[in-house]
């Protein structure tokens, strides 16, 4: 139980430090450039917490970045650095659209993003334990090639023949309800923080859990122990593969007002990279995960505030939130890097 | 160990916080000098993701939202949006404050958002540029008629093939949107146009082909530079670019070209689009078509501000100064709006020494192209506006394939015609 305790407040600290680390520096290149670096921080969490609507904001922003976030941390935990959420969630997305253009319901559209991530998760959960791809080159270039796959759909065969510029929309019955009108918080975040206590509950309180961490710290010692550690890497990507397809399908049929994918696919694109630095900030604990995500759903939602309240510009604000996001990741990375020179 | 590591932080927080207090004051001193402590009232800008710098479109619609706050004594509140998903938010949190006179949205991508945030708030006043929105009251919609001007580029772009005894232009285009084919419609009416003008002239039948392209991007110019290249490869002669920072490829490759043979300027040429271009590649760029973006903002706010608001379409062509052909004049107030360490640099990788010598090689740019060619440019441009002449102005796929069709421009006006009636 001690020992438990340690183990949650020590990174809890550690972050704390490094939030405030990494505020100090932002801090200084604001002043240098000429910008209230305390003007620009009541702005940012002025806007992303002092109201309701900032609240609101913040957490729909977390709501596609927690998801992906788990794809990452499910891996992490296995061993693998699996950074393919980010095309899954592209087909997640192209899912919900189409299956609920079929049948306008909302569990569908989350079968169809849930689908989706299971098919597309399963290439490289296939090369990895049939052929030994490693995963990092594998989810890379299927990355790549999800985003021209996407593009293709998104042009080609899905798009809105009123308005070329995206694709059609998700049907009014299949959209997740708004929870506080006027702003973009919707159902859809109840689900990822389903999403994430269902993996906590699957990492510590399953047999598959088990053999998945296991398998994550020692490989060897897990086959001594009679687990598959194949089949665990296979569970670890098709669970993660369930997740940022969730995401795709939750962003498009949750965000308003286009409930649908632009061209380019720039209202989904960068959420599989974003979940990366969000699992890494909440050390691949899926608790962790939904209090980072909400961290960082709160640098976006305050980047608004600072840009309109304290008159920052966009380019500035965001390098003082990739600061502050680097900072609180150090500790995250150096835990991985150092579990991997272990083994 | 422990100990000593905590020295070491709060010593480095110690440190910090008086680094910044001494900054903090440092700021504060700039901002007493740039603030202006009265105003009549605030008006905001938000940008669409491709943003300020862009030399085009988001920079005219500063400037003419600059331009109206320094006349009405207004505060200008500049928004950039990072991706898409910020439209709703960015116009939502400047909304909520009630504080602006006019909120002006930037691009028809944001035409849902500004659409969703006008019905939340009935009270304040919108005004979305490119965007169609025609039946709320508190919004107007700035839409130009790209056709008409992009007519006249046709024409000057076809007289100076023709006059060149080439049989070919070309036009490289970004994403394929219902804008894009007002432009595209518009051209290959000016292009016939100057078939006809040149027979009449000259007595000599020219046919002028359209290579086309739509490379899919707004925003990479390599895939412009690419496109051009292959037109230019197939002999086209003038290049009009519709693509935004795209088109910057465009300028490249011409720019190239001319100098594998040897030439400091063209033909051929390109033709620069929405702000005017002219200055970025002096010989190269003959004109631009101007999108007078910065007009339709300023009366946009004006409206607000004297009270004579009128939601609903705001149309502005050739006759309400919307669009045209740029003028030196015009190059010169583009220019001299950019700050001025930029001009500096602009001059240096320019080559020129001063601004006298990049206007005069722009002078020097347009006598490449015979006196008749410009005259008759502009007597085009008369009888677009008296409309003795209508261009017609295709939206839809099925309204630019007809276009394409056609093999005269009376054919192309019988259509501008037959769509206006329905």
């Amino acid at each position: 139980m001690k020992a438990n305790i340690k183990g949650f407040f020590k990174p809890l600290v550690e972050s704390l430090i490094a939030i405030i680390i990494g505020m100090l520096i932002g801090a200084i290149i604001l002043a240098f450039s000429g910008y209230s670096p305390t003007e620009a921080y009541v702005a940012l969490f002025d806007g992303a917490l002092g109201s309701k609507y900032g609240w609101a904001m913040t957490l729909s922003a977390a709501t596609p970045i927690i998801l992906t976030a788990l794809t990452f941390g499910l891996g992490a935990r296995t061993g693998l650095f699996n950074i393919g959420a980010e095309g899954t969630v592209y087909f997640g997305a192209i899912a919900a659209i189409i299956f609920t253009n079929i049948l306008g319901n909302v569990l569908i559209g989350l079968l169809g993003g849930i689908i989706a991530g299971l098919v597309w998760m399963s290439i490289p959960a296939f090369l990895k334990v049939f052929r030994g791809v490693n995963e990092v080159v594998s989810t890379i270039m299927l990355n790549w090639m999800a985003y021209f796959i996407a593009l293709y759909i998104v042009l080609q065969k899905i798009p809105n023949p009123d308005d070329p510029n995206k694709t059609i929309a998700v049907p009014v019955s299949a959209r997740f309800p708004i929870v506080i009108r006027g702003t973009e918080l919707s159902w859809a975040f109840v689900i990822s923080v389903a999403a994430a206590l269902i993996a906590y509950y699957i990492l510590w309180h399953t047999t598959l859990g088990y053999e998945l961490r296991v398998s994550g710290y020692n490989e060897r010692a897990a086959r001594y122990g009679g687990i598959n550690p194949k089949k665990a890497v296979i569970w670890s990507f098709l669970l993660g593969g369930i997740m940022s397809g969730l995401a795709g399908a939750t962003e498009v049929m949750g965000r308003p007002p286009s409930y649908a994918i632009s061209q380019g696919m720039a209202n989904i694109y960068g959420y599989g990279f974003d979940g990366i630095g969000v699992s890494l900030v909440g050390r691949n604990h899926p608790i962790g995960i939904i209090f980072s995500g909400i961290f960082f759903g709160m640098l976006k939602a305050g980047a608004t505030a600072m840009q309109i309240e304290a008159g920052v510009p966009l380019e500035m604000v965001r390098m003082v939130q990739g600061i502050i996001v680097v900072t609180v990741a150090i500790p995250g990375l150096l835990d991985l890097l150092k579990r991997g020179v272990r083994k | 160990m422990k100990n000593r590591g905590l020295a070491v932080f709060l010593i480095g927080v110690l440190l910090f916080s008086v680094a910044i207090s001494g900054c903090i004051g440092g700021g504060e001193k700039t901002e007493t000098q740039t603030t202006t402590p009265q105003y009549a009232g605030k008006i905001a800008v938000v940008y669409d993701v491709g943003g300020r710098g862009d030399l085009s479109f988001n920079d005219m619609a500063y400037l003419g939202a600059s331009k109206a706050a320094k006349e009405f004594n207004l505060e200008l509140k500049e928004v950039q949006s990072n991706t898409e998903s910020d439209y709703l938010p960015n116009l939502r949190s400047l909304a909520q404050t009630g504080e602006y006179n006019l909120i002006i949205a930037v691009g028809f991508m944001m035409t849902d958002a500004v659409t969703q945030v006008a019905d939340e708030f009935p009270d304040q006043k919108f005004a979305i540029v490119d965007g169609f929105i025609p039946d709320k009251p508190n919004v107007v919609s700035i839409l130009f008629k790209e056709n008409e001007g992009s007519a006249l580029i046709g024409a000057l772009a076809g007289l100076i093939a023709a006059n060149d005894g080439k049989d070919k232009v070309g036009a490289v285009l970004g994403i394929e949107i219902p804008v894009l084919y007002k432009f595209e419609g518009g051209y290959r009416f000016g292009i016939k146009w100057a078939e006809e003008y040149y027979k009449q002239k000259t007595g000599n039948d020219v046919k002028i082909d359209l290579l086309y392209t739509y490379t899919g991007s707004f925003t990479d110019p390599a895939k412009g530079k690419t496109a051009a290249q292959a037109q230019l490869g197939q002999g086209a002669w003038v290049i009009y670019q519709i693509a935004g920072a795209v088109g910057l490829g465009v300028f490249d490759a011409v720019d190239e070209y001319l100098k594998s043979q040897g030439k400091e300027m063209g033909p051929p040429f390109a033709v620069g689009v929405d702000s005017a271009q002219d200055w970025i590649k002096p010989g190269v760029i003959i004109a631009s078509m101007m999108k007078r973006v910065d007009v339709g903002v300023y009366k946009a706010v004006e409206m607000a501000i004297k009270g004579n608001w009128q939601g609903g379409i705001m149309e502005l062509g050739l006759n309400e100064q919307g669009v045209g052909v740029s003028t030196i004049d015009a190059v010169k107030e583009m220019f001299n709006s950019l700050p001025e360490d930029t001009k500096q640099q602009k001059l240096k990788e320019l080559g020129l020494a001063s601004e006298d010598e990049l206007f005069a090689k722009l002078e020097e740019t347009r006598k490449q192209v015979p006196d008749w060619i410009w005259q008759a440019v502009a007597e085009l441009e008369e009888k677009i506006k008296s409309g003795e002449i209508k261009v017609p102005m295709a939206t839809t796929k099925d309204q630019i394939e007809a276009i394409r069709e056609a093999k005269t421009w009376q054919e192309m006006e019988d259509l501008a015609k037959q769509w206006e009636s329905s």
